[in-house]
């Protein structure tokens, strides 16, 4: 038995067969096997063996190789890949060690590589990256066969890697994927987004994590305290199904206030909204009781497939949660990704403070063709439902403008060839930079309603990186600037009449809701998973007593003190967390 | 009745040594025939239709090698193989055949 | 595209008569269509068009600049007219201040494409301050012409 700790990004407890993902770009760690695998391993590494073949094979008629070096190359290659001594030695290797197939190939590779590193002569010690490459076709096949597993689970499994991208964590199936573990990603990581989205436990920043774990390894992903525990003895199994019943019956008795309106006390209903990213949370949103989607990201649109989505692509995704949400409000956000991050762009800046620079709207309004076309497919898509859209990193009024100015355009587009779409389609804005926040006031009138992103917020008012360990622990919500900017924003967007919400973390953290909605905000939009749990703090509390708190808070002028405070008050709402 | 044995001693001209163009040549030319044929320095000794065992021989080492066939074509195979090391590896104008091996 | 390939030189106006925003519509593209630039178009029908546009969404963007434009049939390229004014406009504008650069621009209905490329260049330039106060501070057509000869 081994435990691992690390960082818990998301709740809950899972107990499961691990399904571990190398990355043939990174070193792949000796992992043991049991004697009983020993066949099936050697029949991985047969199968991609002939893979490899059939693959150069094809590679060689298809590109008609007909110039010498290269065709030399290509027969080296085929010539090891055909060599039975060879497959023998790592077959041998698998036998003897009882390692899994694609430590075997790296290992045995290696060797001869280093054999031939070890040479004087150059030439000979430059074929040792003909070696690697070998290594690396065969490791491909391997790995692709992993990565073909994933898409077609039929039992349960946590899925554990080094780390994982966007394009992997798409595929996972909820049914089958009930918990994360990767060795790098911190709060903010994709992994832990995606895995609060699902609702499902996960664990980063685990040291070391790839040695210990093998195939067939029982893996306890535990994403409450942040601790992954591989190969269970028998007392800490025992303990951790205890605690899982535990949570499950807590998340039960949450789901059964998914019929129940989210009213105060006294009376104020409060409107419970939730973020995705993938079609597939729209459902999670319903199940939980949310009564709408108050920040669909559409970033995941750009990332998977490699490509530049197509008009059709984004109106697909926006079609499909219209189809699901049925009738609920939807309100899509814009692309809000850095130039770094659009595929097949060459024309890309490099730049020193991407983070400051050229994404987000900003990168939509130099690169308009790609803008339009995500335009076009909202404004088709709001023929189906209560669509809205959303224009992120606002950070003046001349950016709206311009905006606007486009979102008109396309109409005028589409009115030209007759295509339908919602010409009072409601047109807001994330506030997120504290010139936003500043000048809500201005932007109010030319804005339909407001989403606060508070995540953002609180890093540029603080600048502060919440993902660098060295300062997040200054990221805080409980900031008065940050909730004096808040505050004034609410006060801007009531004057002017339009709606406003909270969409950052901040509205799912159980210390902040009271506050929130004591300084006014009625609409809260969050992770599906979270929002049983903020609306049995809503059913649970009083405006009069939240106006109490907001007020009581606005006279501290520390965030621990503030938060203290806040913590006191959720305390004696939600015991069990505290 | 026992198998034929045929044996010769080789040395690589080749400006480069047993490179691994050469080696895939060797190797293919080794595969044509029935006969197992070793290749050996000393006591390092490699099967001359693995290529892997042959670079691996090669790094070793060098230039000196002796080449010995067993089987009914053996005398053939041993022929062949010295010829292609005294014509130092001539390249061919065909695509090298992957042929698969015994 | 560069700035230079869309505005018609000879559209270019360091000082508006008109104290209007219809009167500014009016002028520039009366001097596109004296250019030639407007192909077959009636400027009248042009005029009304730009002039409704307006009236249901102001392209005042703020700091001084409007972006009047529309799509019109039988041009190939799109085309833009400069106008300044001294004393400023009243275009509605967001930030409720006047206008001082007018740029109306016409683009080919059926190319979309070309009017988002021309869009974008207008963008480009029109969000520099540079830019902005470039031509705000040239006095005659050569002036203007050279400000925006220069830019992207």
């Amino acid at each position: 038995m081994e435990l691992r700790k690390g960082i818990a990004v998301s709740p809950g407890i899972a107990i499961a067969r691990a399904m571990v993902i190398d990355s043939k770009d990174y070193r792949i760690p000796r992992r043991s096997i049991m004697a009983s695998q020993r066949a099936g391993e050697i029949k991985r590494v047969r199968l991609a063996f002939a893979d490899a073949i059939r693959e150069l094979d094809q590679i060689q008629t298809a590109k008609r190789i007909e110039e010498g070096s290269i065709r030399d190359i290509f027969a080296v290659h085929m010539r090891f890949l055909r060599d039975k001594r060879f497959l023998k030695r790592v077959t041998d290797y698998i036998e003897k060690e009882l390692v899994t197939a694609e430590y075997a190939v790296s290992a045995i590779l290696r060797e001869i590589a280093s054999h031939f590193e070890k040479v004087d002569d150059v030439y000979i010690s430059e074929r040792a990256a003909d070696i690697y490459d070998i290594e690396r076709r065969l490791l491909t096949h391997l790995l692709g066969k992993v990565a073909e597993e994933v898409e077609h689970l039929r039992e349960e499994v946590v899925i554990v890697a080094h780390d994982l991208a966007p394009t992997q964590t798409a595929s996972f199936n909820k049914t089958f994927v009930k918990g994360f573990a990767t060795e790098r990603g911190g709060r903010t990581s994709h992994t832990a987004i995606i895995a609060r989205s699902l609702g499902i436990p996960a664990v980063v920043a685990l040291e070391d994590l790839m040695s210990c774990v093998t195939a067939q390894s029982t893996v306890i992903i535990d994403g409450n305290r942040g601790v992954v525990v591989i190969d269970p003895d028998e007392a800490t199994l025992e303990e951790y199904r205890a605690h899982a019943r535990r949570f499950t019956e807590f998340e039960h008795e949450l789901d059964g206030f998914r019929d129940i309106p989210a009213v105060t006390r006294d009376g104020v209903p409060i409107t419970l909204l939730g973020n995705v990213e993938f079609p597939d949370e729209a459902e999670v949103v319903l199940q939980k009781g949310g009564q709408g989607i108050g920040l669909y990201r559409t970033e995941f649109l750009y990332l998977y497939g490699g490509t530049e989505p197509t008009e059709d692509d984004h109106y697909h995704a926006y079609s499909e949660v219209a189809r699901l949400m049925n009738g609920k409000p939807i309100v899509i956000r814009t692309m809000d990704l850095g130039a770094d991050k659009v595929p097949h762009t060459n024309r890309h800046p490099q730049e020193a403070n991407p983070v400051l620079g050229l994404r987000s709207i900003r990168y939509c309004l130099q690169n308009l063709p790609l803008f339009k076309t995500q335009l076009r497919a909202i404004l088709r898509a709001s023929t189906l439902g209560d669509v809205r859209v959303m224009f992120p990193l606002i950070t003046t009024m001349q950016e709206l403008r311009q905006a606007k100015m486009i979102l008109r355009d396309v109409m005028e587009d589409l009115d030209e060839y007759g295509v339908p779409y919602n010409a009072q389609m409601p047109v807001g804005i994330m506030i997120e930079t504290p010139s936003s926040a500043l000048t809500a006031g201005l932007l109010a009138t030319e804005s339909d309603f407001f989403s606060i992103g508070t995540n953002d917020l609180i890093q540029y008012t603080l600048a502060v990186d919440r993902g660098n360990e060295h300062v997040s622990t200054m990221y805080s919500a409980a900031e008065p600037a940050v909730l004096y900017l808040i505050r004034s924003v609410i006060h801007d967007a009531n004057k002017a009449g339009i709606g406003l919400s909270v969409c950052g973390e901040m509205a799912s953290e159980p210390e902040f809701v009271m506050l929130l909605l004591g300084m006014g905000v009625r609409m809260l939009s969050m992770a599906p998973p979270l929002i049983p749990e903020v609306k049995k703090i809503v059913c649970s509390v009083t405006i009069e007593e939240c106006n109490l708190l907001a007020r009581k808070v606005a006279t501290l002028d520390s965030q621990r003190q503030i938060k203290n405070l806040l913590r006191d008050a959720a305390g004696r709402i939600l015991p069990v967390e505290y | 009745m026992s198998e034929p044995v045929a044996e010769i001693e080789v040395e690589i001209q080749n400006e480069e040594g047993l490179h691994l163009r050469p080696a895939v040549q060797f190797v293919d030319v080794a595969s044509r025939f029935r006969s197992a044929i070793t290749v050996s320095h000393g006591s390092v000794q490699a099967d001359a239709k693995s290529v892997m065992e042959m670079t691996l021989l090669a790094a070793a080492c060098g230039s000196r090698l002796k080449i010995r066939a067993v089987g009914p074509d053996a005398s053939d195979a041993v022929a062949a193989l010295g010829e292609l090391v005294a014509k130092n590896f001539p390249p061919t104008s065909k695509p090298a055949e992957a042929k698969k091996e015994g | 595209m560069k700035l230079s390939d869309i505005v018609c030189f000879s559209a270019i106006v360091p000082e508006l008569e008109a104290k209007d925003r219809n009167g500014a519509i009016r002028e520039l593209v009366g001097l596109l269509h004296q250019s030639g630039c407007l192909g077959r178009n009636d400027p009248e029908k042009l005029i009304r068009a730009i002039i409704q546009r307006e009236n249901e969404a102001s392209t005042g963007m703020g700091k001084g600049v409007a972006l009047p434009h529309i799509k019109a049939d039988g041009i190939t390229e799109p085309v833009a007219a400069v106008g300044r004014s001294s004393h400023g406009i009243d275009f509605r504008s967001l930030d409720k201040q006047p206008v001082y650069t007018v740029l109306l621009l016409v683009s080919p209905k059926d190319n979309p494409d070309k009017h988002l490329q021309a869009m974008e260049i207008l963008f480009r330039n029109l969000n520099q301050d540079d830019f902005r106060r470039f031509l705000r501070q040239a006095q005659t057509v050569e002036e203007i012409a050279e400000v925006i000869r220069d830019a992207s």
